[in-house]
């Protein structure tokens, strides 16, 4: 069994989209209420890297990436996640199963304004202390 | 003019000053110390603490976090100190121009004596600003 298989075995019908942009670029779609079990999965089950995360606002929302890779194969699993509220984006953060996470979700919050629930050390990375709250600089204006 | 600034001309200690750039500057500014070109012949190093320092070398396009760093780093170093900007960011912000995160050009936080642009720079282009400087420096001590 590839580990394709093993994640759509163990995720069952939560896991969806899936698509195979090239040979080692796979995506798939999972809910935000789900995101937390699956980097869980993916990271301490079936032993994959946590590489980096990126989000960007799209008009359907703001859609997160969670990239995981598998070095025995070299293949990189993205996950997508859409938060289809702009007015308060929130997701539960990763970093307390990883703390790599925890500077990749600082930057995605004050660039894009994405909440992070159970993040231990939410405040700016790159702008300053003082920046003005509620101004997110990534953030499209349609 | 005076004694210091005429033994200053004669071997500069420069402190590499990083407010943001890409990193292509500094790889290129690394590159003068390198036996090819060694700019050390001249008296020019690289010093470790701005206290030392007779130049400040900056690259890069100030942000607002970098931009108090520098306005520091100028004020803490001894006087006369004089301000390189090297490569386009740092001499005239470019493409950040409109950037939410870059407030002002180099020259608008400390006064710039030599503006060497490129993208990056070659390492000929930076010795070719350093004489320069060093030359103004010169009349400036004539005078």
């Amino acid at each position: 069994m590839n580990i394709e298989e093993k994640i759509k075995d163990a995720l069952c019908s939560r896991a969806s989209g899936w698509s195979r942009h090239s040979p080692k670029r796979v995506y798939f779609s999972v809910r935000k209420e789900d995101i937390l079990e699956t980097a869980k999965l993916l990271f301490k089950e079936l032993g994959m890297r946590f590489s980096i995360a990126s989000a960007t606002d799209t008009p359907q929302g703001i859609e997160i990436l969670y990239h995981f890779s598998f070095d025995k194969t070299g293949e990189i699993f993205s996950i997508r996640v859409l938060l289809e509220d702009k007015k308060s984006p929130k997701i539960d953060s990763i970093a307390p199963l990883f703390p790599a996470a925890e500077w990749i979700e600082r930057e995605m919050w004050e660039l894009l304004g994405i909440e992070f629930s159970g993040h231990p050390n939410l405040k700016h990375l790159l702008l300053v202390d003082d920046w003005p709250a509620g101004k997110y600089p990534l953030r499209h204006e349609r | 003019m005076n004694i210091k600034q005429k033994a200053l001309t004669k071997s500069l200690f420069a402190y590499h000053a990083a407010t943001s750039p890409c990193n292509n500057c500094d790889i290129e500014i690394l590159d003068l110390f390198t036996p090819r070109h060694d700019v050390e012949r001249f008296g020019i190093t690289l010093v470790g603490s701005v206290r030392h320092a007779d130049v400040l070398v900056v690259t890069g396009v100030p942000n607002y976090k970098t931009k108090e760093k520098l306005k520091t780093l100028y004020e803490q170093a001894a006087k006369p100190c004089f301000v390189i900007a090297v490569g386009n960011c740092a001499c005239g912000r470019i493409m950040f121009r409109d950037s939410y995160n870059s407030p002002c050009p180099v020259d608008e936080i400390v006064p710039v004596d030599a503006y060497i642009p490129g993208c990056p720079p070659k390492p000929e282009a930076m010795i070719a600003g350093i004489v320069k400087l060093i030359e103004k420096l010169k009349k400036a001590e004539k005078k």
